[in-house]
């Protein structure tokens, strides 16, 4: 089975490469925490951003048709897509009622979950993802590796290649200024010639029928306001209530993700620009089953900032391409089993569970004890092989008997004990890959407990 | 006064094969004028069993553990992890009078000291160069400390007992929180990141110049040697309950 | 607070002014609006601005892009500006086509000193409702090249804040 910890075994063949990959994302987390520092309410604003998401995932369907019946107010076409599929299909017929052939996107997790730029390419149309990370992976052929930092698992060196093959830079030129330089030059000529500019949503406030998109890159307004039809593509939860909540989130995202103060631009559409058309396209895709789980639905709240990714230390040092699924890390984890339980068994092992992505949250989702119920869930599901799930009832069984605990207890010394090195350090002696065993003691502390008990002192 | 009377809750795998460190949290127990219970008829909190998804399979080691210690008005164990399980998970049980009372009076050493006896002057020697590795569970789940990533007051409780004993020099990590990579069954599920995570602490305890790495969890230790003896190293590990009780190196 | 009642603590300038360079903008702080048209002017006499009624209608929706592409110095006046993030707010008011801020090569930003509020739970009592409006904190950037940070991304190189 090639689940996380075989590709992380093969990500950390590549010792000084890992160990580069880490010390990145250790300083991204070290930016958050500086930005986070200069806050001084900063704990009290996670808690009402998390109360806000709460109240909203409480309340959906009316914040859902309130928001609807002022985005149609405000001239904006609103379309319902209830699976990925849908949602395909609505976008296209948005595309070709147009006669558009070129398209320019800016980021969006949602619709790489619903699979639309193969949708859309196998149908003959050109998609362009205009974030500078989004661009280069679309060049590669691979999937993102990180949710806001899409290309942090490539050295300049890698970008210099591919700018050189796909946009004819000079060969070996790997300086960033030039190479994003060559960028601008090419996106450009993509924006002011495309017919249609989708976006993701960060925020959709039900008040005011309104959608923000928070970019450094201005890729998102680029788009958007060059092109004749706008389409902004969101999950159902997206919503906040008011436009005054958005104070909360805007002081929490950036500050989070990467450490900035607020994103270069944060872009709040409401209405068409005369003559251009605009579009909003709210997704389902499984969110209110997640919705009706008393255990899950807190992943609702996420409001995809990245920080449990690089306060990971596994997800530092396994890279998120380890992770299978197109969110990867400690939201990824608990996310990917509600979408296919089989697929993703390993990922909510993919964990020590120390607890940080839960403290950098800033919508306070409890992400370690997410991850602590899925086991519970896959195990109840039959999700483990018949083997393990027999070792763990054996297991269960004798811890709860002291005299057969103390019996195996014993029997486990007196064999590591006897046994030849080369035996107790076989193949299937996992620990003892690159791990001594612990030295075997003369007696357990119960049996010294025992001959000893009755006196106080020793 | 009445004599506290608390029940001892010894790991299983300190049972197993650091007895050592039962010994000293017994003993350091009994200096602080505490009458210690030890129920020998406990084995395990139930943790490896539950973190691996079988919860259900742990209720029977659940129930033998309250058994043992729901008389007690403390129970005390040299173990961050395992006193945070019982508070935490033992909420599957019916919370009968008893499991509410193990749940509330469960200590990790640390926090019991500095707590409850509200001490946190062992008088104790220990010229070293410690550095403290802060397990997780007992950081962030107990919150022996405040962790790195909540903007908060800095403290704890665990740097409280050791910054006064006499020689000792505390370092101070460029990580000073980061996860040592046992986790428990992810040691054996997940070896390579595991290992990697447990080379990375090693490896800014001895850049910053520590002899000995301490802990209020085995385990963690337990992992953290397993590596350091593997590649020959000369840093030593030492159980928290071990300086506290000023026990010799 | 509506927003014609801006607070205008003395202190939120320096504030201000920080956050402006932490993001990457220039800033220069002048008396007196005239003495801000004036140096702009006189150091960028290219600078388009579009203030004159004609000028606004030129560069309307109905602007062909090529003639927007070439566009390099442009001048905007913000609504108002955030101490904590150096952002300044502007909307359909300021500008008469949406893809200005973002296409010209330079942007700057005239802005009235005593139009600064100290955080975003002010400023979202002080935005009004428009079509389209953009907080724009410092110039268009990236470092999703091994995180060095560059400018210049797809919008705007530089942002040059004159505040007066």
């Amino acid at each position: 089975m090639k689940g996380h910890s075989y590709k992380a075994g093969i990500f950390l063949k590549d010792e000084s490469r890992a160990d580069w990959h880490d010390k990145t994302l250790w300083m991204v987390r070290q930016k958050r925490d500086k930005a986070a520092r200069s806050v001084a309410d900063w704990e009290d604003l996670r808690e009402r951003a998390s109360s806000i998401k709460e109240q909203v995932l409480s309340n959906l369907d009316f914040y859902l048709s309130e928001f609807e019946q002022r985005a149609v107010e405000n001239g904006v076409k609103v379309h319902r897509a209830s699976n990925a599929q849908e949602f395909n299909e609505i976008v296209y017929k948005i595309i070709t009622d147009n006669n558009a052939k070129l398209v320019v996107k800016s980021k969006s997790m949602l619709t790489e979950e619903c699979g639309l730029n193969p949708y859309l390419e196998q149908r003959g149309l050109e998609v362009v993802d205009t974030d500078l990370g989004e661009r280069i992976i679309q060049f590669r052929k691979e999937p993102p590796s990180h949710i806001v930092l899409p290309a942090i698992h490539l050295k300049k060196e890698e970008i210099g290649e591919l700018f050189h093959e796909k946009l004819n830079t000079p060969k070996g030129m790997s300086d960033p200024v030039l190479l994003t330089s060559a960028a601008r030059t090419h996106l450009r000529e993509k924006f002011l010639s495309a017919g249609v500019a989708i976006t993701g949503v960060n925020f959709a406030v039900a008040e005011t029928g309104s959608v923000v998109v928070c970019t450094n890159e201005g890729n998102a307004d680029m788009g958007v306001h060059a092109a004749p039809v706008q389409i902004h593509c969101m999950g159902i939860e997206k919503l906040v209530p008011q436009t005054r909540d958005l104070a909360v989130f805007t002081r929490l995202l950036a500050r989070n993700a990467t450490g900035q103060p607020i994103t270069a631009y944060t872009s709040h559409y409401r209405k068409p620009r005369p003559g251009g058309q605009m579009h909003i396209v709210i997704v389902d895709n499984g969110r209110s089953d997640r919705l009706k789980s008393e255990v899950h639905r807190s992943s609702l709240k996420c409001i995809r900032c990245g920080a449990c990714m690089n306060t990971c230390p596994v997800y530092r040092r396994s890279g998120g391409h380890s992770y299978g699924y197109l969110i990867p890390g400690p939201i990824g984890s608990i996310l990917a089993p509600s979408y296919n339980i089989k697929k993703h068994t390993d990922l909510p092992f993919a964990s020590s569970l120390c607890m940080s992505c839960s403290n950098v949250c800033p919508v306070k989702i409890e992400i370690h004890d997410q991850l602590y119920k899925w086991r519970q869930e896959l195990s109840e599901k039959g999700a483990f092989s018949p083997v393990k799930g027999l070792v763990l009832k054996i297991a269960g069984f004798i811890l709860s008997k002291s005299a057969l605990y103390d019996f195996s207890g014993k029997v486990a010394r007196v064999a590591l004990k006897g046994l030849p090195r080369r035996m107790v350090y076989s193949k299937i002696n996992v620990w003892g890959w690159e791990r001594e065993l612990p030295a075997v003691p003369q007696e357990s502390f119960k049996k010294w407990y025992s001959k000893n008990s009755g006196k106080n002192n020793l | 006064m009445d004599i506290l009377r608390i029940g001892l809750f010894i790991p299983c795998y300190i049972d197993q094969f650091y007895p050592q460190v039962g010994i000293a949290t017994f003993e350091l127990l009994q200096k602080l004028g505490i009458e210690v219970v030890y129920p020998e008829k406990q084995t395990c909190c139930g943790q490896p069993l539950a973190n691996s998804g079988a919860e259900k399979e742990a209720i029977p080691v659940y129930q033998n553990f309250v058994r043992n210690f729901c008389e007690f008005d403390y129970i005390v164990t040299p173990s961050g992890s395992c006193a945070y399980h019982v508070k935490e998970h033992y909420n599957i049980l019916e919370q009968t009078e008893q499991v509410k009372r193990v749940r509330a009076n469960i200590y990790e050493l640390c926090e019991f000291i500095t707590d409850i006896l509200k001490i946190d002057d062992l008088k104790i020697d220990f010229p070293y160069k410690v550095g403290i590795h802060q397990s997780c569970h007992g950081l962030r789940g107990l919150k022996l400390g405040s962790s790195s990533e909540l903007i908060t007051t800095r403290y704890s409780k665990v740097h409280r007992l050791l910054e006064k004993a006499n020689g000792i020099e505390i370092i101070t990590l460029d990580r000073e929180d980061e996860c040592c990579g046992f986790g428990g069954t992810f040691s054996i599920f997940e070896p390579h990141v595991s290992v990697k995570m447990g080379k990375a602490r090693i490896s800014d305890h001895e850049r910053n110049g520590a002899e000995i790495i301490t802990a209020t969890d085995m385990s963690c230790l337990m992992h953290l040697e397993g590596i350091i003896k593997r590649q020959n190293k000369n840093i030593k590990v030492v159980h928290i309950a071990e300086i506290l009780n000023n026990n010799r190196l | 607070m509506s927003r014609d009642n801006l607070l205008t603590a003395k202190d939120l300038i320096p504030e201000f002014i920080e956050s402006l360079a932490h993001v990457g903008a220039e800033v220069i702080k002048l008396n007196g609006k005239d003495s801000v048209l004036a140096y702009i002017s006189e150091n960028y006499p290219e600078c388009i601005t579009f203030e004159n009624k004609e000028i606004w209608e030129e560069y309307s929706f109905s602007c062909s892009k090529e003639k927007l592409e070439k566009l390099g110095t442009i001048q905007l006046e913000g609504k108002f500006g955030v101490a904590e993030n150096g952002a300044i707010w502007l909307d359909d008011n300021c500008f008469p086509n949406r893809l200005l801020p973002f296409i010209a090569q330079k942007v700057i930003i005239l802005l009235d000193s005593g139009k600064i509020v100290k955080d975003m739970g002010d400023a979202y009592d002080c935005v009004n409702d428009c079509g389209y409006g953009v907080f724009i904190s410092g110039p268009s950037k990236t470092a999703d090249i091994e995180q060095s940070l560059v400018f210049g991304a797809h919008g705007p190189k530089s942002l040059l804040v004159t505040l007066f």
